[in-house]
């Protein structure tokens, strides 16, 4: 039996009167790639939030490589290698493609304090951004501001940035969405193509996508779990379908 | 420079590099890390009060009186530091109302700082038996200073330290994601900003010989804050391009019409309309579009 690296037990997150997650309990082994799906409101991304810590659970406990993360602040959760991309591009437009790529690497490192180097003079961080840029086919636009990259480029960057530190536990949100089929399909092949050591743990609205990457699949439905399993069993539980299609 | 041999020109031009710097201290906070601080008049005042009181009233030497300015200011930078968890408006507001507060120290309470009249005579600085009290010496004193502050601000700006402040004034949200907690670099920043406004204030102190309690006014602050958009905020050079802009725009407009406060004050509108990159965004721009041609 493969380690767990994350495990959920009854979280919950309230918004007001408002249950978005409900008492959701999951585990996610190591190596594995697991896959959100569920309706809009289904309280995927929310759920996200209380794994990488942008919101705290309402209630719960989350383990994180069998420690307990569920109060732990989001950039502590960075730095013990859990990586995210979010839903709606927000990667630091001001600044330059190779800026916000040298931000994510200085994130987990102590060398974020200093105040006298050159950034690019910290050793290792310019060459590993670079190849980084490479890795997502940034490589020639590393001193573009990003507010003028095209959306698809940003969707790049977003995952250059969550992957540089070759997180062990990486949440994708929606890593595609917006993009055009052929766009989607490059991005789609890289994730694909990322070695199992790290841990994948992505929502997804594209049923194709989802199933096709997924070694299980976690259905959430109104804040709630209502079904985990592979692929052919999604696609065939009526439930699903009727979520999905409206038919049973 | 020949012309510094007036003493008009060479008093106006380090009192440009005295408050330039005070500009800069500013310029940290808001044009690197994007927070709009309205209190450092109060570490400025703070220092130079302490340089004041130390040296008059009791007699301490430069040695000791000066960096004990530096250290007081630095330390109120550590309080008032505490605004940094503030955001927005309400951080303008809660930095407005420190400043406030300084301000009304220096007024009120007279028997210790001297009230409306402040502290007159201080003595020109003296270490080891060099003393600045001539005016040029005192002007080349300021320009090391400035000089190395300079070089010192430079390293920080290019330095981690300084991406991060751009990160978060780009996408504050963000930064926490990628393993930064952003209000640990702000409070750190503003403390640095404190040091260098103290720092202007101890050579404000022995320039201007006295000190009374519009050093420590909204005025100085507001005037800080405008340097730095009329230079060009997030740049370096900008703060010392606006103080020379703007207090050169006041003594020459002042000398021969007296609402010379409304006509800076279109001058700020102005720039903000027309040229919020300051003097140093539209220098950049005129790079640009010279090398696309």
């Amino acid at each position: 039996m493969a380690q767990v690296i994350l495990s959920l037990s009854n979280v919950s997150k309230v918004f007001g009167g408002l249950r978005a997650v409900d008492q959701v309990s999951l585990q996610v082994t190591n190596g594995e790639r697991r896959v959100l799906i569920g309706p809009n409101g289904a309280g995927k991304t929310s759920l996200f939030h209380c794994i990488s810590g942008t919101h705290h659970a309402s209630a719960g406990k989350i383990l994180y490589l069998g420690r307990d993360i569920t109060h732990l602040h989001e950039f502590d959760r960075t730095i013990l290698g859990i990586g995210r991309t979010f839903q709606i591009s927000s990667v630091l437009v001001d600044l330059t493609v190779l800026e916000n790529i040298v931000l994510a690497i200085l994130g987990i490192q102590k060398n974020k304090w200093q105040i006298w180097r050159h950034y690019l003079k910290i050793k290792g961080v310019e060459s590993k951004a670079l190849a980084q840029l490479g890795q997502v086919g940034l490589q020639g636009q590393a001193d573009v501001l990003v507010k003028n990259l095209s959306y698809g480029e940003r969707r790049q960057l977003e995952l250059a940035l969550a992957l540089v530190n070759n997180p062990q536990l990486l949440l994708l949100d929606e890593p595609c969405a917006g993009l055009s089929p052929s766009e989607r399909k490059n991005l789609f092949n890289l994730i694909k193509s990322l070695p199992r050591s790290i841990t994948m743990l992505m929502i997804e609205h594209d049923m194709d996508v989802a199933l096709g990457l997924a070694d299980r699949v976690t259905v959430l439905h109104q804040g709630r779990v209502i079904l985990e399993g592979d692929s052919d069993e999604v696609r065939q539980n009526p439930q699903v379908r009727e979520i999905y299609f409206g038919q049973a | 420079m020949p012309f510094l041999a007036s003493a008009y020109w060479l008093s106006l031009i380090t009192q440009i590099l005295i408050f330039g710097m005070l500009a800069l201290g500013v310029e940290l906070m808001l044009g690197h890390a994007g927070l709009f601080s309205l209190c450092h008049a109060a570490f400025f005042s703070v220092a130079a009060y302490t340089v004041a009181i130390l040296q008059v009233r009791y007699g301490l030497p430069t040695v000791i009186a000066a960096p004990a300015g530096i250290v007081l200011g630095t330390l109120l930078g550590c309080i008032f530091g505490l605004s940094v968890r503030t955001r927005g408006v309400y951080f303008i507001l809660v930095t407005l109302a420190m400043g406030y507060i300084i301000w009304g120290v220096g007024y009120r309470w007279a028997s210790f700082t001297g009230g409306d009249s402040g502290v007159t005579n201080i003595p020109a600085p003296e270490v080891a038996g060099f003393s600045a009290a001539d005016p040029m010496a005192y002007y080349y004193l300021v320009l090391v200073v400035l000089s190395l502050t300079l070089f010192a601000y430079r390293r920080l700006i290019y330095s981690p330290f300084g991406l991060v402040l751009r990160g978060i004034k780009s996408g504050e949200k963000r930064m926490l994601s990628l393993g930064f907690n952003p209000a640990a670099h702000l409070y750190i920043a503003f403390v640095i900003s404190a040091l260098i406004a103290s720092l202007a204030g101890v050579l404000y102190a022995y320039f201007n010989k006295f000190v009374n309690p519009v050093s420590a006014s909204l005025h100085i602050s507001v005037e800080a804050v405008l340097m730095g958009i009329v230079g060009g905020t997030g740049t370096i050079l900008g703060p010392l391009i606006g103080a020379g802009l703007v207090l050169g725009l006041r003594n020459w407009v002042s000398s021969f019409f007296t609402l010379h406060l409304a006509v800076m004050g279109l001058v700020f509108i102005a720039v903000v309309i027309w040229a919020p990159g300051g003097v140093m965004g539209i220098f950049k721009k005129w790079l640009t579009d010279a090398k696309e041609r």
